[in-house]
């Protein structure tokens, strides 16, 4: 495994982050020296090693009703709101 | 005495007994914070008004009646703030309580303070906090670790009398080590993390940081147990921890893992653990050698699981339903775009474009795929190791506190401090931090007991044991 091309800005528009040029820059030399350190794992020999799984297993409830936050409560935060609803910009033309 | 520089289960005794009342810890409390906090700088928010309110009100009957806990800024608690550290949250209040802090609340307990951090818990140093930098209270030109920075500084600077924290990768371990405090990771599924902000939910767990492990247990106590609203926490019935100290460590099998003993590794630091590992040899526990054969992969494999999931945990900082919006957006995308870009810090930006990158079409199966196969191979070396020790002592961090500034254009090189603390919370076992010691230069060092899973009783009994035998525990920094 050798270290890939890492092109930071378009990875950043995939996580919904526009970054100034200075920003490019600097994570594009700083993450590559982070994934040439992760390089290192490709050594390891991990043939029929089963992927792991969280560490806890899973207890469920059961799938009844049971009270939640309040309308007003869940929009105590919204940053716009009308109507007991959050707005948003438009987005169907 | 100030009744800040008291232990948790002092006060609660005295409390009890109706020695003191719950307003005299707080106004003793408000008192230090007034002389030092502007030094230290431990917290994010302190509503002194509602803290005395609430110490008026409570009830010195219930198991922690009356004793104010700090809470790390990203535990929500009804109506206060909770930040982050972000600018992305600034103005958030909380609709509802975390669980954790709805069981301290239940058992009595006041809320004094929300303690600074690094940005979403993403740091060891508190330096990536969006409202100023924690300063050590044992020598305030250096950090003070992190992320739980702030929980530890206020704690060992008496400014707390407990506070509670978050581990993912040593978040409260390491900087309870580099303030002279104690700090417990539990097993992950002791705690519910619900209402506790996400970082990396396969590593994620809350704890306490107190003075003494006596307290450290009684907050546990407090804590554990099953919650319907976080699926991983595990079944088993509550429990009292440290109910009977043995104060021994007659029979004990300690294992001392070699790959935690470096050549190169800090003298001090170094010196400390062995001195504390022969205190253990000399009180009846046995020294066995182990080997953590995958630990030299712990980082890379910790940097790609913890950043993927951060990528997709923190997606919810959209500007839609609640925190910062981007002003006037022309499209929904700018609006996505502009929030997150003015609201997230660099560190954050570094580790969610990381995260996104190890989970993108192409890169999975080198990255992901590839490191949670090393977890596994981790995990089953902390069992193996424990069918031959029934604990492993090791330091909690390779060196002592560093100076502000010192890593933060390095972001590797301050990944590499995680190294001791970082493969627990990968196989997902508890672990206690508590002080061992000072350099020279009388900062404090930190001895890391690690358990088997849900083997806290044993490591609490261990811990306080050779605490009660030494007296780290009780000096106070100069700040």
């Amino acid at each position: 495994m050798s270290a890939p091309k890492l092109n930071v800005a378009d990875v950043a528009g995939l996580a919904r982050l526009s970054l100034t040029p200075d920003e490019t820059t600097k994570f594009t030399t700083q993450l590559s020296q982070i994934l040439a350190h992760m390089e290192t794992l490709g050594q390891i020999p991990t043939g029929d090693v089963p992927e792991v799984v969280p560490p806890a297993q899973p207890v469920l409830r059961k799938d009844v009703p049971c009270p939640s936050l309040s309308v007003e409560a869940a929009l105590s935060n919204a940053p716009a709101q009308s109507n007991d609803l959050i707005l948003v910009p438009k987005i169907v033309e | 005495m100030s009744l800040a520089h008291e232990t948790l289960a002092s006060l609660r005794r005295r409390l009890s007994a109706k020695e003191i009342h719950s307003r005299d810890i707080v106004k003793d409390l408000l008192t230090e914070i007034g002389t030092r906090e502007k030094t230290v700088h431990a917290f994010t928010h302190i509503d002194e008004k509602a803290a005395l309110a609430a110490a008026e009100k409570a009830d010195s009957s219930l198991p922690l009646g009356g004793i104010p806990i700090a809470l790390k800024d990203n535990l929500n608690a009804l109506g206060d703030p909770c930040t982050c550290s972000s600018k992305i949250l600034e103005g958030y209040r909380a609709p509802y309580d975390a669980t954790a802090v709805a069981r301290l609340r239940h058992a009595g307990a006041i809320f004094l303070g929300r303690t600074n951090m690094d940005e979403f818990a993403m740091g060891s140093s508190t330096e990536n906090s969006a409202l100023g930098v924690t300063r050590n209270p044992w020598d305030p030109t250096r950090i003070p670790g992190g992320s739980s920075g702030g929980s530890a500084a206020a704690v060992a600077g008496r400014l707390a009398i407990a506070a509670l924290g978050s581990d993912t990768g040593g978040s409260i371990r390491q900087p309870a080590a580099l303030c002279g405090c104690v700090g417990l990771k539990p097993t992950y599924g002791r705690i519910s993390r619900y209402g506790l902000v996400a970082f990396a939910s396969s590593l994620d767990q809350i704890g306490p940081l107190t003075r003494t492990v006596e307290d450290s247990a009684i907050l546990l106590s407090a804590l554990a147990g099953h919650d319907p609203r976080d699926n991983t926490t595990d079944l088993r019935k509550p429990e009292t921890f440290l109910a009977k100290p043995t104060g021994s460590v007659k029979g004990l099998r300690v294992g001392l893992p070699k790959e935690y003993f470096l050549p190169g590794m800090n003298a001090e630091t170094e010196a400390a653990i062995r001195s504390a590992s022969q205190w253990f040899e000399k009180n009846g526990a046995t020294l066995v050698e182990v080997s953590l054969p995958h630990t030299p992969s712990a980082i890379a494999v910790y940097y790609i699981l913890a950043t993927a999931e951060a990528s997709a945990n923190l997606a919810r900082f959209d500007g839609v339903r609640y925190g910062r919006r981007a002003l006037d957006p022309k499209d929904l995308m700018d609006l996505y775009q502009r929030t997150r870009s003015e609201g997230f810090g660099p560190e954050v930006k570094r580790r969610i474009i990381l995260g996104t990158f190890v989970l993108s079409q192409g890169y999975t199966d080198a990255y992901y795929r590839k490191a949670q196969k090393v977890r596994g191979l981790l995990r089953q070396d902390f069992e193996s190791a424990f069918t031959k020790c029934d604990l492993l002592l090791t330091p909690t961090s390779p060196e002592p506190a560093f100076p502000l500034g010192e890593r933060t254009q390095d972001p590797l090189k301050m990944y590499l401090a995680d190294v001791f603390t970082i493969s627990t919370n990968l196989a997902g076992n508890g672990a206690i931090s508590l002080p061992c010691g000072f350099t020279k230069s009388n900062l404090p060092i930190g001895l890391q007991l690690i358990g088997p899973r849900f083997g806290e009783e044993k490591m609490l009994q261990a811990a306080h044991a050779y605490e009660q035998a030494h007296d780290f525990w009780k000096r106070m920094p100069p700040v």
